[in-house]
């Protein structure tokens, strides 16, 4: 553990006045803009627990480390991307470094529907920022973290990056897919073959109050995190669970979320969703950088909120405890469970994805292959197909997890050597996390990038 | 012609100059209880033999609002807060005679608790009771929407005509409650001594038969006129720094990234110009370590100086931040750094002897002779400041950024001259500036490049204007001014117009001519707001200025 009494707590802000998706857009300028009014007037920077950082930008080599961009980095990323993911790197490091106690990436553009494979924008997305920290931080020693996502939205970018991972757990709560975008995160979604459980989605109804909120942090996640043990945490702080977001259909309140931030205890907090720009914004994220850094925020509330106001049926308190004992079953038979024969080719485990790009309006074709090794958690290819429009793209992408074998590292890149002669694919990626080394080819040119520290 | 005087904590300078010619310049000892007497004595030295008549302007800096402060010799204030929901209240319960009112306002300026009436009332008779006079009144977000801190103002007036009574939103416009909560105070508390002092100086200047304008220093590098600043006094809070880093302008090459180490008894203070311009702190100035919203320079206060005891701790050479007496060489009774420098040749104050005498006996105990101790101490002291230089630098490059460019242009900065004012900077200057890459300079006249500094300041106001154009109001924040748009064509340029025109209007009541066109814009920010897929309106925030910087160049001295 480290020590975290007398340090402060680290806070980029980072609103972004001059970025925007379109000027009308959700996503827009004047999103922190509240945000910014209220924390400033505040003066909570002044204060002695809370220490402001400058953010600085990630590079090409740490977006690589997480994603396969199409065709390259710089053409799925604005100045903006880099800024926010930059934000999220340099607080986990200044955390891990034990310089501050916790943190908060108060930034946009947010990235939690990102996922490994980027042809364009999803949900607002283009690149996973807390998935690129969180494979910083693995780079920097962290063995095991855990990253809660209290977006409304499932957070199916991050989902699909670490699903074949062991070492990271993800737990999303989020309101019921059935009734809200991206439509997944529902609880049998657990994780690939390798890493049973350590995905943990949890489906909250529409109308969910504070009170049922707080029994799924303290009956679920609390003691799964304990199990856990994870070096890091970190939480994906969406904050469209409000009673007045403008997507979501959630009841919570900056109380509650200054409440569920006192408990997950997240190493750091990064930004994620939430479009009710001055009726939640504003409050909850004060709420969340008080709770951070110890400070009494019992004084912070909405307007045109009372304690009691919002009332949840009884059926519905009941389906969440049913969806607790649920999961709780499911993370009791972790390591337990051997993938289904159906999805066994030889030594590969495989699926097929439909993933459609909402902003972008892309739709992409993926074949998914693990290998099943027994001495790591296996290299990892994804055969993808996009269509834009009349643009077709076809790439490979192999992924070498940090912790593999030497004999998976091989056959890896022989792999990308023989995929590279053949003339089926636009782009063939290499993803070494294990030598930290990042290649791309292009058939067309044959030419190949190399990207390394 | 113009003086400048500059009353610093040990010496009061003052410095007569006509165009870019020093004519003369005085020193004489600072004696603290009688601020006025140092002063008007630094004055009539340098005004001997002229025509007084030809006395154009005189600028004062002086220590008198931080004596005050630091002494805590001013007036019990009571303080009327409207924080509203947000960080907890036992967090302003803290200081003394705080009282919490009901009601709040949003940041856009909408009321959403609203005041009450019968608790203002009873408030107002408890500090009554107390028998204080002297009451602030401060709102959360009240610089965008005065009417609360006017309301309780007007009832207070209402009832007790005689109170001083000031309002948050005058005194500190920017977004930042606790800071506009202290800025206040410290306004409230500081005025009646402060009006004491300026009407002895008027008085003492019509005796003399001295009808020149009289301006005061500001924290920023800007002055005010002497009756305005009656309304603003903390304004002219840590002048000091400020005047000698004017000083560093006016005499050295224009354009340059200097660093400006003003080396006093026992304390450094450090400021930054960059590429010409004076830097100025992020924050506002710190006073009794809170934050104010005061702008002033970015000044740094080192605790070593020309007279720090040195001392021997363990096998090492200690500084202490104390200050035992004058040094050793000038008839003190410890060694010093003053010492170290004259022992090296590297100053001409004091008496040789002494120095070395000094230096031997603290070298003696560590085994090292004279020189090895004054080399020894020199560098401690040339470390400690380059270190707190780069520190400096370092966060001025870190200053947060909210926008992309800002994010993208950030550079690193290394300064081209290390510039050293103030008596004992000249021997510890040239090895900064060894050990940093660039050049010394030791302007002509460094002793009192703060009366110099003071005499080129120059008048600075700036008036900011915040528009809501869909709920259909402006504010200027300086004057807590409130008023409705009409219309639908209102628009950033009608803004800027707005400012402007308030902005050489505010100035005219100070005395000021100001032309349109040599206003500066520092901050334009204009935000469509979006309701559904519509444009609803605007949020239109600018500020404008009075150009900064000095009046003339001075001579061209130096090394």
């Amino acid at each position: 553990m480290r020590k975290t009494s007398g340090k402060q707590t680290g806070l980029i802000f980072f609103p972004a006045f001059d970025w925007a998706i379109s000027p009308t857009h959700p996503e827009r300028e004047e999103r922190l803009l509240y945000t910014r009014d209220q924390i400033f007037e505040e003066g909570i920077i002044d204060f002695p627990q809370i220490a402001e950082y400058t953010p600085s930008l990630a590079t090409e080599h740490d977006i690589s480390r997480t994603h396969f961009c199409v065709p390259g980095v710089r053409e799925q990323t604005t100045e903006a991307h880099l800024i926010a993911s930059g934000a999220a790197i340099l607080l986990a490091e200044e955390v891990l470094s034990g310089k501050i106690k916790n943190a908060f990436a108060l930034v946009r553009p947010p990235g939690h529907h990102s996922m490994r494979v980027v042809h364009g924008n999803r949900g607002f997305c283009n690149i996973n920022n807390e998935a690129i920290m969180v494979d910083y931080l693995r780079r920097r020693g962290a063995k095991r973290v855990a990253i809660v996502d209290t977006d409304a939205h499932h957070g199916d970018g991050t989902q699909d990056i670490f699903w074949h991972d062991p070492d990271v757990l993800f737990i999303s709560f989020h309101q019921d897919g059935r009734t809200l975008y991206p439509g997944t995160g529902f609880t049998y979604e657990l994780g690939g073959p390798r890493a049973f459980a350590r995905t943990i989605n949890i489906p909250l109804p529409p109308g969910t109050t504070d009170d049922s909120l707080l029994y799924v942090v303290d009956n679920l996640i609390l003691p799964v995190l304990g199990d856990f043990n994870p070096d890091f945490v970190v939480n994906s702080a969406g904050q469209d669970n409000h009673y007045t977001d403008p997507l979501g259909s959630l009841k919570i309140s900056a109380q509650g979320y200054a409440r569920l931030t006192e408990k997950i205890h997240p190493d750091i907090a990064v930004l994620e969703g939430g479009y009710a720009i001055e009726t939640a914004l504003p409050y909850v994220n004060m709420a969340i950088v008080m709770a951070l850094a110890g400070l009494d925020y019992s004084g912070v509330q909405e307007p045109d909120y009372w304690p009691g106001r919002f009332k949840e049926s009884s059926g519905k308190t009941k389906e969440i405890r049913r969806i607790v004992e649920e999961l709780l079953k499911h993370w009791e038979k972790r390591d337990r469970v051997a993938p289904g024969s159906g999805n066994i080719v030889g030594k590969f485990y495989q699926r097929e994805k439909r993933i459609y790009y909402d902003t972008d309006h892309i739709e992409e074709n993926q074949l998914e292959k693990l290998k099943l090794c027994d001495h790591c958690p296996g290299y990892l290819t994804i055969d993808s197909a996009a269509n834009r429009g009349y643009n077709h793209n076809k790439v490979l992408c192999i992924s070498v997890p940090i912790t593999a074998c030497s004999k998976c590292c091989s056959e890896a890149a022989e792999l990308y050597h023989k995929s590279k002669k053949t003339t089926s694919y636009n782009y063939v990626y290499l993803q070494d996390k294990a030598a930290d080394i990042f290649y791309s080819f292009e058939s067309g040119s044959k030419k190949e990038r190399s990207l390394e520290r | 012609m113009y003086v400048g005087v500059d009353v610093g904590g040990t010496y009061t300078d003052a410095a007569l100059l006509d165009g870019g010619r020093v004519l003369a310049t005085a020193k004489v000892p600072t004696r603290k209880e009688e601020l006025i007497g140092s002063i008007l004595e630094a004055m009539d030295n340098v005004l001997e033999n002229v025509d007084k008549s030809k006395l154009k302007k005189i600028i004062f800096s002086t220590t008198m609002i931080t004596n005050l402060i630091a002494e805590r010799k001013f007036d019990d204030v009571d303080l009327l807060l409207i924080p509203g929901p947000g960080l907890s209240h036992a967090y302003y319960k803290l200081k003394p005679n705080i009282h919490i009112l009901s009601g709040a306002i949003d940041f856009r300026g909408r009321e959403t608790v609203r005041l009450n009436e019968q608790e203002i009332l009873s408030t107002i008779s408890e500090i009554a009771g107390k028998g204080i006079r002297n009451v602030g009144v401060i709102g959360k977000f009240s610089p965008r929407n005065t009417s609360h801190e006017k309301y309780v103002a007007s009832i207070i007036s209402g009832k007790y005509p005689e109170w001083q009574i000031e309002v948050g939103s005058r005194i500190a416009s920017q977004l930042n409650f606790p800071r506009r909560v202290e800025t206040t105070y410290l306004t409230c508390a500081t005025r009646a001594p402060y009006r004491y002092f300026i009407n002895s100086v008027r008085q003492a200047l019509e005796y003399r038969k001295i009808s020149a304008e009289v301006f005061i220093l500001k924290a920023d590098g800007g002055t005010l006129p002497l009756e305005g600043s009656e309304e603003l006094p903390v304004e002219t809070i840590f002048s000091g720094p400020a005047a000698s880093t004017l000083g560093v302008l006016a005499l050295a090459p224009p354009g340059e990234t200097a660093v400006v180490v003003d080396i006093g008894g026992t304390t450094t203070d450090l400021a930054l110009i960059l590429s010409g311009e004076p830097l100025l702190s992020s924050k506002g100035a710190k006073v009794m370590e809170q934050f104010t919203q005061v702008r002033a320079l970015a000044v740094k206060s080192i605790a070593v100086g020309g007279d720090s005891a040195l001392k021997k701790v363990g096998s090492k050479i200690s500084i202490s931040p104390n200050r035992l007496g004058p040094a050793f060489c000038m008839g003190g009774p410890a060694p010093t750094p003053t010492d170290a420098l004259r022992t090296l040749g590297l100053s001409t104050i004091g008496e040789r002897e002494k120095a070395v005498e000094a230096m031997a006996i603290l070298g003696e105990s560590l085994g090292m002779s004279a020189v090895e101790a004054a080399r020894i101490v020199t560098g401690q002291v040339v470390d400690m400041l380059t270190a707190e230089i780069d520190n400096m630098f370092l966060e001025w490059e870190q200053e947060p950024a909210y926008r992309v460019w800002e994010v993208l242009q950030k550079h690193k900065v290394r300064p081209d001259i290390i510039a050293g004012v103030g008596g004992g900077s000249e021997g510890f200057v040239e090895q900064i500036a060894t050990k940093m890459g660039c050049a010394p300079f030791i302007p002509a006249h460094a002793a009192v490049a703060n009366a110099i500094g003071a005499a080129v300041a120059m008048p600075t106001m700036q008036v900011s204007l915040r528009a809501d154009t869909e709920q259909g109001y402006y504010i200027i924040k300086e004057e807590a001014y409130q008023e409705k748009i009409r219309g639908r064509s209102f628009n950033e340029q009608k803004a800027l117009d707005l400012a402007k025109k308030s902005l050489i209007e505010w100035a005219a009541r100070y005395g000021l001519e100001v032309k349109p066109e040599e206003i500066e814009v520092t901050h334009q920010e204009v935000f469509n707001m979006i309701r559904g897929w519509n444009t609803s309106g605007r949020l239109i925030d600018v500020t404008v200025q009075t150009p900064r910087g000095i009046a003339y160049k001075v001579g061209n001295g130096g090394y």
